[in-house]
């Protein structure tokens, strides 16, 4: 898969935080002015369980280069056991990513809580250095969107 | 014919004249001499059009949900993979163990290549057996997935995307599927932007992903999927994968036994492993 990349890419990520930790730790991080890279775009969800694994290939489908899901820490979980399914599903999930030729990096899941904001960033940031390391993603993508 | 052939009609005829059962689906001959094709029995005199023989391959158990909401027993005949079937209907609130009457057929002579790797050659569960049953044997399910982790991502990637490339989105793998069995697909939502309805390799990449994650954790591991694909997709190549995994992570798991295990998917512990994360 080589991919003439064009001067200037910079990828997409695209960020499922959960309403109750890591979204908050995103504002956090906002309103302590930490600077982190442009290229993640944040969709808010209610709970991390709330990210449906079809949402990820639709992402890559639809042209993000990696996509990221947050959610509360195990225990602490708005809505007392969303994150447990998440953890289960994303694991099967991204097993079967990297079956299907998907490089492991460019899925990712996280626990980030309301007062990390510290943590969104690094990840954010570790997570968009890997991703433009592995340069634009061409698979799963509908021809349109390339 | 064969013994078992014999005693299936009789058993057939019995339950029909004793009205243990409104009908009984088997299989019958067809033109071709190495097809067979569902059949419905609801008539005694009828019963010497069902066959057993090495081309009854067809799965029997999604055609007992037409009759979700009658009442009455039918008849099925259950070969390893059917019961499994039923199994996995009865676990997933779709039929009534009561509503049915299981003829057990112990299975050992098909010659498609998923029945090499079948671990459960007698029915699970049944209500009268016909014939002995025969050895159960060892098998090594996931030795083509061995194989295909083996391979780099680019040539996995691209040996998926040849198969799906051909892939007609027929949804004959989710029509025969035990484990699709909700009421409204979600392939099927007009409006809804769940999966596009243009026929290229991205969508039907959507479609196949979406499928085995769908079914993963409660696939029986009948091999229909692969059987009734019109394009030849390995389609059960990646929903052994997931079992594979599944296997790995929580133990030895297979789907469709009267166990009462829960699907893994439908369920969680608190110790699971997050070094994904």
């Amino acid at each position: 898969m080589s991919v003439n990349i064009k001067e200037g890419w910079e990828p997409k990520i695209l960020a499922f935080c959960c309403n109750w930790c890591t979204y908050t730790g995103a504002d956090l991080a906002g309103l302590n002015r930490m600077k982190y890279p442009e290229n993640v775009r944040v969709a808010r969800v209610p709970c991390s369980s709330r990210v449906n694994p079809q949402f990820v290939i639709r992402a890559f489908q639809k042209g993000c280069d990696g996509v990221l899901v947050c959610g509360c820490h195990p225990g602490d979980c708005h809505y007392v056991t969303g994150n447990y399914f998440t953890r289960r599903r994303f694991m099967l999930m991204k097993k079967l990513l990297e079956y299907n030729g998907i490089d492991p990096n460019r899925f990712q899941a996280r626990w980030i809580s309301g007062s990390e904001a510290a943590k969104f960033r690094d990840t954010v940031t570790r997570v968009s250095e890997q991703i433009k390391e592995l340069g634009p993603n061409v698979k799963f993508r509908e021809g349109r969107w390339s | 014919m064969n013994d078992i052939e014999t005693k299936l009609r009789e058993t057939v005829k019995r339950l029909l004249a004793d009205h243990t059962v409104r009908y009984v689906i088997g299989w019958e001959a067809t033109r071709f001499e190495d097809k067979t094709r569902p059949a419905f029995i609801s008539d005694s005199a009828d019963t010497d059009r069902l066959v057993w023989n090495k081309y009854c391959v067809s799965s029997l158990a999604k055609y007992a949900l037409d009759e979700q909401h009658s009442e009455g027993k039918i008849g099925i005949c259950v070969r390893g993979c059917d019961s499994r079937a039923v199994c996995r209907l009865i676990e997933d609130k779709q039929l009534l163990r009561e509503n049915l009457y299981l003829i057990g057929l112990p299975c050992d002579d098909k010659e498609m290549n998923i029945c090499d790797t079948c671990t459960h050659r007698n029915p699970v569960i049944y209500d009268e057996l016909v014939g002995e049953p025969v050895l159960e044997r060892q098998a090594d399910r996931f030795a083509m997935v061995g194989l295909m982790e083996a391979m780099s991502a680019d040539e996995r990637y691209s040996f998926w995307e040849s198969n799906y490339s051909k892939c007609i989105r027929c949804y004959a793998c989710r029509n025969i599927c035990p484990a699709c069995n909700c009421r409204a697909c979600y392939a099927d939502q007009e409006r809804v932007g769940w999966q596009g309805k243009q026929m290229n390799t991205a969508q039907n990449q959507i479609y196949g992903l979406t499928r085995t994650y769908h079914v993963g954790d409660r696939c029986i591991e009948c091999g229909e999927c692969e059987r009734v694909c019109p394009m030849m997709i390995p389609v059960m190549l990646q929903t052994r994968k997931m079992l594979k995994d599944i296997n790995e992570m929580f133990g030895d798991y297979e789907c469709g036994l009267p166990d009462g295990r829960a699907p893994v998917l439908g369920e969680y512990t608190l110790g699971d492993a997050d070094d994904f994360m």
